[in-house]
């Protein structure tokens, strides 16, 4: 003799079932607060365009291809700013390798360099983002644990201390290359370390490697007045970056390319700032590299080998 | 028949409607959370005001008789014989303790020059004979538009620096072969009369991403 069989969870003649309702309505539940979650991603205004999300990596373009690629950009800046940026991809130079030599006994600790590379560079006005940090520094003492990011010296210098201004060291030896899961940060054979910010993730691990606090990291969409836009501008230097990618120092790649100084020297009013080419015996950080005695290369025991020379005179 | 197989109990499956109950009630519940959460206002940045367009400026600190000269500015400070007589040495005065005295026609210079203020005599590089010119230790006469070989005499390794680019301000190119660098002269930066460098405001420095609020100025 069979079991007795359970009734059929039809109490009425209802078209469905209270299980089967009850597992729709659970379905329903499900997808709606996937949906809802997803709701921030209404808020991503500029997604990126298919031409952009299409474009291949720099080392790979053809001459054809970046051409677009800089009609892609002047066309995004235009469109933005209203401003037509003159985009440029410029190529180093042979025979040239940059070197950077900053005389601490100089430098007075004003701080132009910093807004001036801001204003040269197109960098982000809030949140704040500059490429150079000036630590104030107590004589006697090389350690950047000591020094001050946030000095507020109503009149600089301040005695007792020097000041020393740090940036991107362009390492020979670059830890933030070699920790990059996508390449799309390298060193050119001009010296500069460069990034291509639309290959770039945003996983910051070369903001981990990097021992000297140089690299930046847009957390939201860069804020650039448009009246302080720098319009002369090139593809792997200060074109205006997105949310998400990384950005830092590249010597003005725009101006230095193009055999000008970068604009932290320019402004420095102490010249304290030496920039050229190494490889060339007549330029000034040649002879500042033969006549000057003392040289400091920041956490040199990190084995980065930096191409940027700090040095006392006198 | 129905040839579903029986529990035991014989529940009618109302635990599953109970899962399913529970779990419909948690992902609306969820559901609604992130949508209440998706139309908040984006946190509110501390607002940074834009550098002041001081601290961007490039031109020199100071002015030289050559820039005057090639401004076309007023040159009645240089004309030295519209007051002093020609051949006529202008007297230098001290003081009992043996500190010049600067007359008071001449009251805008203030005097200090080398440590010590060892270098504080007017005829060290000014020519007593002829005003419009100076004068080097070893006889050369210089001009006022073209200082560094007097200022070179005494701080030689200075002017040895200057002359590579090592010293002071340049600008312009560090490819000679595309352009000119521009050299800045000494008193371009530097007073003749009180040398070192003074000492000056800063900008502001690095606004962090999260700012500690301010506390409001208490009303008094």
């Amino acid at each position: 003799m069979p079991a007795p069989v359970p009734p059929p969870d039809r109490t009425s003649d209802a078209a469905m079932g209270r299980r089967s309702f009850l597992r729709g309505a659970a379905a329903f539940g499900g997808l709606t607060a996937l949906a809802a979650s997803l709701a921030p991603l209404r808020e991503l205004g500029d997604f990126t365009s298919t031409e952009e999300f299409l474009q291949k990596y720099y080392k790979e373009m053809t001459p054809e291809e970046m051409a677009r690629v800089l009609a892609r950009i002047e066309r995004e800046v235009k469109h933005q700013y209203g401003i037509r940026p003159h985009v440029r991809d410029l190529k180093p130079m042979d025979g040239v390798e940059f070197v950077y030599c900053l005389n601490l006994t100089r430098c007075i600790g004003c701080r132009k360099c910093v807004h001036a590379c801001v204003a040269e560079n197109n960098q982000s006005r809030n949140p704040e983002i500059q490429y150079i940090r000036v630590l104030k520094m107590p004589h006697g003492s090389m350690d950047v644990e000591k020094g001050d990011h946030n000095y507020k010296d109503a009149q600089v210098p301040d005695k007792g201390f020097f000041y020393m201004p740090v940036q991107c060291q362009q390492c020979e030896n670059p830890p933030c290359v070699k920790v990059c899961p996508v390449n799309a940060t390298w060193q050119e054979k001009d010296g500069i370390t460069v990034i291509d910010y639309d290959w770039c993730i945003g996983c910051r691990y070369c903001e981990a490697a990097c021992p000297y606090f140089a690299r930046r990291f847009n957390f939201t969409k860069p804020e650039i007045p448009a009246e302080r836009l720098n319009p002369e501008m090139a593809y792997l230097g200060n074109r205006p970056r997105k949310q998400g990618v990384m950005e830092k120092c590249h010597f003005c790649i725009q101006r230095t390319r193009a055999g000008k100084y970068p604009a932290c020297l320019e402004v420095c009013p102490v010249g304290a700032r030496k920039f050229g080419n190494i490889l060339d015996p007549e330029s000034e950080v040649s002879h500042i590299l033969r006549e000057k005695r003392v040289f400091i290369q920041l956490k040199e025991e990190m084995g980065t080998s930096p191409r940027f020379f700090y040095y006392f005179d006198k | 028949m129905d040839s579903r197989p029986t529990r035991p109990d014989g529940n009618n499956g109302r635990r599953t409607n109970y899962w399913l109950g529970g779990l419909t009630v948690a992902f609306l519940g969820l559901g609604g959370f992130f949508l209440a959460g998706a139309r908040s206002a984006a946190p509110v940045r501390a607002e940074i005001p834009l550098v002041d367009a001081k601290f961007l400026d490039t031109s020199p600190w100071r002015q030289t008789y050559a820039d005057l000269v090639k401004a076309k500015e007023d040159l009645s400070d240089y004309d030295c014989y519209a007051c002093h007589e020609k051949k006529s040495p202008p007297p230098i005065r001290f003081d009992a303790k043996g500190t010049i005295v600067i007359p008071k026609e001449h009251g805008n210079i203030v005097l200090g020059h080398g440590s010590h203020d060892r270098n504080n005599l007017c005829y060290n590089c000014h020519n007593e004979q002829n005003l419009e010119t100076l004068q080097v230790r070893d006889g050369r006469q210089v001009k006022f538009d073209n200082i560094p070989p007097l200022c070179g005499s005494c701080h030689g390794p200075t002017l040895r620096d200057w002359e590579a680019g090592a010293h002071g301000r340049t600008s312009g190119f560090w490819n000679r072969s595309l352009g000119d660098i521009q050299r800045l002269s000494c008193a371009n930066c530097h007073n003749p009369h009180a040398p070192r460098i003074p000492t000056r405001e800063p900008a502001p420095g690095p606004h962090a991403l999260h700012q500690a609020p301010v506390p409001a100025e208490p009303a008094h």
